[in-house]
């Protein structure tokens, strides 16, 4: 029998891994309308790690580490597509620049960062040094950045360069300890992260660097996402996605599927694609 | 189908211990929804991530999801820690290796199963001039080299007394010192 897909309903959505599914959480404004949450796609001999979005098609994509590989499908319904399957070790991230029509991905066991059109072609590596566990991928389309995050035990970071892999720089590395979730906010250009050694959820706008912790005591963060002010994570003790409104700085909510087992990454579903264009277009 | 009108309308769900289950609507799958901790799939046949085991025996007896086994040198942060069958290790840390990462991997000697990190596998750095082929892996348990001819510590880093020239590659040379004019 093959996966389906059940097609969404309109309006934006969290969606998430949890082990052999991807499931999602209608959003009403900020809130979770967690009895109309459900499966969008059962495949339960894979271990599905990362998600991401194209609001361009609609399309769901995600790695997973059984197989291992990268695949795609579309939230109107329709069968899995598999995207990657040859030179991968342990893809746990991913991110799609869905004006430049190219996804990104991390692989923790090759050590390297990856770019590639959205049907695999031109595919390419963008970094090969200095990653010892990177895992959180995002991008910023309009801006042109890329963000990640490297958990390595010995020198945890957050890092960002352009999209085509020039103007490499560090942008966190103190006070960091497993910086497993990454989200970047086009709206209000904040960069969030959760870190599950700190136990803290801290934002950034990382041309000014102003960074500020906005939750504290939280249990095990994996994944987290961004919907205006207010953020979603995943996290591993909980077995939970966890609602905080990143302005008061408290959680506001939280879901916790039939089954109690990990929750891997999560990311918001837009009903329409954030305002911009492609910066490579301008000019 | 409860609306069908017959005693046959609800099956019990095909889950461990009566355990839930719901109806995929697309394809009329049953799927269990509530499967025992540490285990997935459809009818929980599969162990999660981080477990390892054959809950229905698909290849042999039955054995229950259990948590990956690798001698404590694995990260909890990691994922795909395990293959979720067979329980082989697949992310062995601090330099060891093997199924269960219970040896040091090659190139690095010592006890993976030393309870502090910094007594687990030290790297055998031989020296390149002193050791056979200039090998790089060495005993994994003394962590000594294989030494050319007439070469010795550990690591193949110097010469037996009496014998000279290292760096030639080849073993040490006899010094041939003459007895009357040499001091010892």
């Amino acid at each position: 029998t093959k996966p389906d897909v059940s097609p969404l309903p309109p309006g934006s959505h969290l969606l998430f891994a949890q082990t052999g599914k991807i499931e999602h959480i209608p959003l009403d404004s900020y809130h979770l309308k967690k009895s109309e949450a459900k499966a969008v796609l059962h495949i339960p001999d894979k271990v599905v790690i990362a998600v991401a979005y194209d609001c361009v098609d609609k399309m769901v994509y995600w790695t997973e580490i059984t197989g291992p590989s990268i695949n795609k499908a579309s939230l109107q319904g329709g069968d899995p597509i598999p995207i990657i399957r040859s030179e991968l070790e342990s893809p746990e991230g991913i991110a799609v620049d869905h004006l430049g029509r190219t996804m990104f991905w991390t692989d923790s066991m090759r050590d390297v960062i990856e770019v590639a059109s959205l049907d695999g072609s031109q595919r390419r590596i963008l970094f090969n040094t200095d990653l010892i566990n990177p895992r959180a991928i995002v991008t910023d389309p309009v801006n042109g950045y890329l963000y990640w995050a490297d958990w390595n035990r010995d020198a945890p970071k957050i890092e960002a360069s352009y999209m085509d892999g020039t103007s490499r720089r560090v942008l966190v590395k103190d006070n960091l300890m497993l910086p497993n979730g990454l989200t970047y906010d086009p709206q209000t250009s904040q960069l969030c992260w959760a870190d599950a050694g700190t136990l803290k959820v801290e934002c950034m706008t990382p041309s000014l660097g102003n960074r500020r912790k906005v939750l504290d005591g939280v249990q095990y963060p994996f994944g987290i996402t961004s919907y205006g002010r207010n953020l979603y994570y995943t996290d591993w003790k909980r077995d939970a996605v966890i609602a905080a409104n990143s302005y008061a700085g408290k959680e506001t909510d939280e879901f916790h599927p039939q089954k109690q087992s990990r929750l891997y990454g999560i990311t918001t579903a837009y009903a329409q694609c954030p305002a911009g264009q492609n910066y490579c277009s301008v000019n | 189908d409860s609306t069908a009108g017959t005693p046959t309308d609800c099956a019990p769900c095909p889950c461990p211990g009566g355990t839930s289950c719901a109806v995929v609507p697309r394809t009329n799958e049953v799927v269990c929804t509530n499967c025992p901790t540490g285990t997935t799939g459809k009818k929980c046949e599969l162990c999660d991530d981080g477990y390892f085991g054959d809950p229905m025996g698909h290849n042999g007896p039955p054995r229950p999801c259990r948590p990956c086994k690798c001698s404590d040198n694995i990260d909890t942060n990691a994922v795909g820690n395990c293959d979720r069958e067979t329980g082989e290790c697949l992310k062995c840390i601090f330099n060891t290796d093997g199924f269960f990462c219970d040896r040091c991997k090659d190139g690095f000697y010592g006890n993976a199963l030393a309870a502090n990190p910094a007594d687990k596998c030290k790297a055998c750095s031989c020296s390149p001039f002193g050791t056979v082929d200039r090998q790089t892996n060495c005993n994994q348990v003394t962590g000594q080299c294989p030494c050319l001819p007439h070469v010795t510590n550990r690591d193949c880093s110097a010469c037996e007394p009496g014998f000279f020239n290292l760096q030639s590659g080849q073993g040490c040379k006899r010094c041939n010192c003459s007895e009357i004019g040499s001091t010892n």
